[in-house]
């Protein structure tokens, strides 16, 4: 055998000495705050006062009959769904194109890519002046005839869910660019090739090609969409704060109300809980589906 | 034929992408009284007097100075800790490696929206409420999942050879480590560098709960408050953004092709 220069004692001992500093802080600050919210969330805790009672599975009844809940959570899934809608279905038809395109490709998908890096809250003020009654759209919706669309865009119930939806999407869509462009790299040249000989026109080689090749990538930035879209917070709260009233109002704003802001800790955690889980299975299929193409 | 008016449509989109931006850049240079003008006009005479306000008066660049120390900070501890620990994953022999597998592994799943009132909690009981370390520390925990995969999945290519080699050599673990491996992973470490001190610049959620002084504060807060004190100042709301935007605008143009790579390995945050 081999004498290692690490005496026996060294080698049990690196593992811990390199695993600790990570496993440390994640425990800390990561893997209990997760184990926490479940537990506040069986409880009637304030956040501030040293006693909190288990009061078992009222935060949950609460839930189930709270009705700004239930706004919020269909405001999550409207809001997730345009954003899915326009993420995933224009991200893969401006990957498509981009995918056709030599010159110039790289400086397209620089700007296209670029709003991605850029910080929500910054993504939030510039849209927010945007979105003002006198702002750039509904002046740009003046100037080519479609004045009759300007509406305050953020002040409008009917509106505001997807004004910010599209904003973030603009934050984001570069993302889902990237990932299908990615994947368009991997399909078959030959497959173009053949479909060319057998007379398909562009449209029909985007449908009969592109497209079933492609469904594995479309399954990741679907998903990926859906957990992002479930996590926002800043974008909603450094615009409206779920207003007006609470037609933005999505899952995250309102458990920070609840709980941060108005001190109701256990029945925010509750709140907390229901995205922990939604966001959770997300991941796991995400994962799943990740992990069947990688093979 | 065809080529060109793909190329003219994507060349349209592009220029919707960047124009609120551009348009902001061009707010944030114009004179107060160029403002009657449409928001797509260029501004006649430049004036950065905005930007001296936004900085000095408005208190931006105690902001940029604390963003700066967290996210440096942020990304070097993050290249440390997580590498260290894939290191161990990868190379190491020991019990219970499939739970910590799997305990990683839920790190992917959780979502900071979830958990922030605990973490309050922990970082006050701790007493590192509005410090930075708070902030680090919950920063590091929150993303470490994501990183020691990545560099998991470098030293897995790295060939067992080249450490048993190392080893026979007298190498200790750490030598190996710094000397043969941490080499090779380089392309890791610039994704993780890029992609913590982005994640850490841009965040708002964490350093609004953890940073309650006016003196801690970060440009993300900073921004959210002065939008909420200064509605009206357009100008000075655009000068911060775009002093926000700029110093990872600027990396991402240097550094484009490791962002896209990192981004999509890391999209799961």
């Amino acid at each position: 055998m081999f004498s290692y220069p690490d005496s026996k004692w060294a080698q049990r001992l690196n593992p811990v000495l390199f695993l600790l500093p990570a496993l440390t802080i994640y425990a800390v600050f990561a893997l209990y705050p997760t184990y926490s919210v479940i537990e506040y969330s069986f409880t009637d805790w304030d956040g501030i006062r040293p006693e909190r009672n288990f009061v078992g599975l009222e935060n949950y009844q609460r839930l189930f009959t709270d009705k700004i809940f239930w706004e919020a959570f269909r405001n999550t899934f409207i809001w997730s769904g345009v954003i899915i809608v326009i993420n995933v279905g224009l991200g893969l038809v401006i990957a498509a194109m981009l995918a056709r395109v030599w010159k110039a490709r790289l400086l397209i998908q620089t700007c296209i890519v670029l709003p991605v890096v850029i910080s929500p809250m910054a993504v939030a003020t510039i849209w927010r002046w945007m979105y003002q009654p006198a702002g750039v759209i509904n002046q740009v919706l003046e100037n080519i005839g479609l004045g009759a669309l300007a509406t305050p865009w953020l002040g409008s119930p009917d509106a505001v869910l997807y004004a910010l939806a599209l904003a973030h999407s603009w934050s984001t869509i570069g993302l889902s660019v990237i990932i299908f462009l990615a994947g368009l790299q991997a399909v078959d040249e030959d497959l173009y090739e053949a479909a060319r000989v057998d007379g398909a026109n562009p449209f029909q080689a985007f449908r009969f090609v592109t497209l079933p090749a492609l469904r594995p990538v479309t399954a990741v930035v679907f998903i990926l969409t859906l957990t992002q879209s479930f996590k926002v917070f800043d974008i909603v709260w450094a615009t409206t704060q779920g207003g007006p009233i609470r037609f933005s109002e999505i899952l995250s704003t309102y458990m920070y109300k609840r709980g941060a802001l108005e001190n109701q800790y256990g029945y925010g955690s509750a709140i907390g809980v229901a995205l922990l889980v939604i966001v959770s299975i997300a991941t796991i299929l995400y994962m799943q589906i990740q992990n069947r193409e990688d093979r | 034929m065809g080529r060109w008016l793909l190329v003219f449509v994507l060349g349209v989109i592009a220029i919707l992408m960047v124009s609120p931006l551009i348009l902001t850049v061009f707010t944030s240079l114009k004179p107060t009284t160029e403002l009657v003008n449409p928001p797509w006009y260029p501004p006649f005479n430049l004036t950065f007097e905005h930007y001296v306000r936004v900085w000095t008066e408005g208190g931006f660049s105690r902001y940029f100075f604390n963003t700066l120390v967290i996210s440096v900070i942020d990304a070097l501890m993050m290249i440390l800790i997580a590498s260290l620990a894939a290191y161990a994953m990868v190379f190491m022999e020991f019990r219970g490696k499939i739970v910590l597998q799997v305990l990683f592994l839920i790190g992917l799943m959780i979502p900071v929206t979830a958990i922030v009132l605990p973490l309050f909690q922990i970082v006050r009981s701790f007493g590192l409420l509005n410090t930075h370390l708070g902030v680090i520390f919950a920063d590091l925990a929150l993303a470490v999942s994501i990183f020691v995969f990545m560099f998991s999945s470098y030293f897995i290519g790295v060939p067992k050879a080249l450490h048993e080699a190392a080893r026979i050599d007298g190498a200790t673990e750490f030598q190996i480590y710094r000397r043969v491996v941490m080499p090779i992973a380089t392309p890791a470490v610039v994704t993780t560098a890029l992609l913590e001190f982005l994640w850490s610049w841009n965040d708002l959620l964490l350093r609004l709960l953890l940073m309650t002084q006016d003196q801690m504060r970060t440009l993300s807060v900073g921004l959210l408050n002065f939008q909420g004190t200064m509605t009206r100042d357009v100008t000075g709301l655009s000068s911060g953004t775009v002093i926000m935007a700029i110093p990872v605008v600027i990396l991402f143009l240097f550094f484009q092709r490791h962002f896209v790579r990192g981004m999509t390995a890391g999209a799961v945050k």
